[in-house]
């Protein structure tokens, strides 16, 4: 096969959500001597670049997202490894802490945006839902996150955002990390209220603010 | 036909599997499947689409989906099954009305059919945050005065206590939720309407423990008033959940399962979410022994529901369970716009138009500012919302649509920038708790506009 017909096939797969022959064309690219990385990037991504203009337009949906991103990960099961041995590791952008907070069991948008983070290169934790302050923090910490992202869907809910950023502060650490809030309630003045960095107002956003907010880590 | 300790039996027994093995080996390909084999379709041409053999087709696809998935169980990590058989069983065996309210304001909260032209049950009122106790008992005691008021959502009141912000599960909360239903039923007691149910309780309580502690007899609740237990989405239960269920159950009081499916996310676009909301109808029955169910499918993006896509679901779910599920339904729509600006007005029409001509049970006027801002209902919206079910129930699906398509044309495209209105003290006299000049002005001017539509006002 030709390098730009895998690189075509690669990029269908994610559409498609077609895992088998994600990892065919993965395998096709490495047989085919072709740059691994130039494979996830001209390849794959340009998939995944698809399916989130197809989210943003209401075209797609999480069920889409959810699909292009497992495909891509099928694939860097096959790509990674050499990736590594050719030493040609990509930066992630950096790692977010991703949670729904204390008393609080949503998680479809904390979930969308999980996946739309992922596809865009950060490294996610995603630690659930009815996290506590420190238990968050913790995970940050073991993590080495830049960000910590909290979702809260109810107004009785929304004071653990503020309990995760008074605790940041009572603990010195408020700089280390930067937080950003959302979810149904939270508004842009209960993040300035708080003294949040960021407010998601959907996951598109929050997405385009964390790509601000966060230098790459090395 | 399966009991509720059937249930709490298959809790601890189904098959185990994680979270979010669920999520995607087995919800998201499961209703796939049924939207495909039973051609469930979107059409964005027909918002108020008058297709029962399409309405049957979901309601066949959510017992379908229903039998295949279960219901996740978060706090035992294993699936809650039920057959086919057990889910028609439940459908076969429910009564389709429940008992409401007391003396003078006892109801029969019944089942509608779509193009029935009996008016829909008016359920006012909305479980939002005020910034003081009065105004929530101003806005109460107008809201519950309209005789055509057979039920209401109470409000959660303040969000603070004595300058404390109230959280979930905390001690603050079990004393906002015994707060919120005594201020209630004060205000009901302030309109001559002291026997309403109280349908929503118990909306300032979060946790299991304090709604159940709040509902104590002694704080106000009665059995012949309503609990709202979430499914959490998508289809999940947890401990909290069934602990609420088993106590009402034990009381013999209102059980209402609520649903709120979310277009864009696990359900996909509004086929599936469809079929999922038609599905958590049948969740109610057979899972939660629930006497009436309250919905709100929601898109995802824009947190409203007078969307188009959320306005065909509405109307198709409305109709696949109105044809086919004896289970009184309250239909809670959340608009874009706010207090006091045209646009609230356009989109509430155009949700109770679609509501009520596909055979919505009940319901609820629809919400200001997507229900997130304080301070943000006034009893002008339960005006306009009772005369606009009036004027809905006079018509059928067909005459709804072509509605429905002409008020899209004055809002749709304002939806990502929907001005956020108003607050009560800003177009209301608070003392007198009259509304001012400009908000009259500009629902008359609404008013006449929607006449010019087409809209049947008395």
């Amino acid at each position: 096969m030709q390098t730009n017909e895998i690189l075509e096939n690669l990029k269908n797969a994610v559409i498609e959500g077609d895992d088998v022959k994600a990892v065919e064309n993965a395998k096709a690219a490495l047989a085919a001597d072709m740059d691994p990385l130039q494979a996830m990037q001209l390849g794959l991504a340009k998939g995944t670049d698809v399916i989130g203009e197809r989210f943003e337009r209401g075209e797609a949906y999480l069920p889409e997202l959810i699909m292009a991103g497992e495909t891509f990960k099928a694939a860097m099961e096959i790509l990674e490894p050499e990736i590594k041995r050719q030493q040609k590791d990509v930066e992630p952008l950096g790692t977010v802490v991703l949670t729904t907070v204390k008393g609080d069991l949503h998680s479809i948008g904390k979930n969308i945006v999980a996946t739309m983070l992922e596809t865009n290169g950060f490294t996610v934790v995603d630690l659930g839902v009815d996290q506590g302050a420190l238990a968050i923090i913790e995970a940050a910490q073991k993590a080495n996150a830049a960000a910590i992202a909290l979702s809260a869907l109810m107004s009785t809910t929304m004071p653990g955002q503020k309990e995760v950023i008074d605790a940041l502060l009572e603990l010195d650490m408020r700089d280390k990390y930067r937080v950003i809030v959302g979810g149904g309630p939270v508004t842009q003045a209960w993040a300035d209220e708080i003294g949040a960095d960021a407010f998601g107002a959907d996951a598109v956003q929050a997405v385009e603010l964390l790509k601000q907010l966060v230098k790459p880590t090395r | 036909m399966i009991d509720f300790l059937d249930v709490c039996e298959r809790a601890e027994q189904g098959p185990l599997m994680t979270e979010r093995d669920f999520e995607i080996k087995v919800f998201m390909p499961g209703l796939r499947e049924v939207v495909k084999s039973y051609d469930v379709q979107y059409d964005r041409e027909s918002p108020v689409p008058s297709d029962d053999a399409a309405a049957d087709r979901v309601y066949e696809a959510a017992v379908d989906f229903l039998a295949k998935v279960g219901v996740y169980c978060k706090d035992t990590n294993r699936v809650i099954q039920f057959t086919e058989e057990e889910i028609r069983d439940a459908v076969a065996s429910a009564p389709g009305e429940c008992l409401t309210g007391e003396g003078k304001d006892a109801s029969v909260f019944r089942v509608r059919k779509p193009d029935e032209k009996a008016m829909a049950r008016c359920h006012v009122n909305w479980g939002t945050v005020h910034s003081s106790q009065e105004m929530a008992v101003d806005i109460m005691t107008a809201n519950v005065a309209h005789p055509e008021a057979k039920a209401i959502s109470i409000s959660s009141v303040t969000n603070t206590l004595r300058g404390m912000r109230v959280k979930a599960g905390s001690p603050l909360e079990m004393y906002a939720g015994i707060r919120c239903i005594r201020v209630a039923r004060d205000a009901c007691r302030r309109a001559g309407r002291p026997g309403l149910p109280l349908m929503n309780l118990v909306p300032a309580a979060a946790a299991a423990v304090t709604t159940i502690g709040a509902s104590a007899a002694q704080f106000g609740a009665r059995p012949s008033d309503g609990w709202i237990i979430g499914i959490i989405s998508e289809n999940k239960l947890d401990y909290g959940a069934m602990n609420k269920v088993a106590y009402l159950l034990n009381w013999g009081a209102n059980v209402g399962s609520q649903g709120a499916p979310s277009l864009g996310g696990y359900c996909g676009g509004p086929a599936g979410t469809a079929v999922v909301n038609t599905a958590y109808f049948l969740l109610g029955l057979v899972g939660m022994r629930a006497d009436y169910h309250l919905c709100f499918p929601i898109h995802f993006r824009y947190g409203c529901c007078s969307t188009r896509d959320v306005l065909w679901l509405v109307s198709t779910s409305s109709q696949a369970g109105s044809r086919n599920i004896p289970l009184p339904v309250i239909w809670l729509g959340y608009m874009a716009a706010g207090v006091n600006t045209k646009m609230y007005f356009y989109e509430a029409a155009a949700y109770l138009l679609a509501s009520t001509t596909s055979g919505a049970d009940a319901v609820k006027m629809p919400t200001p500012a997507k229900g997130v801002k304080v301070d943000a209902s006034t009893p002008m919206e339960t005006k306009f919302g009772i005369e606009m079910v009036r004027a809905a129930s006079k018509l059928d699906r067909q005459a709804a649509n072509e509605l429905v398509i002409k008020l899209l044309e004055k809002y749709e495209s304002e939806i990502p920038t929907a001005p956020e209105g108003d607050r009560y003290q800003d177009c209301y006299d608070v003392r007198t708790a009259e509304p001012g000049e400009d908000y009259l002005r500009l629902y008359d001017e609404v008013k006449t506009e929607l006449v010019a539509v087409g809209v049947p006002f008395d």
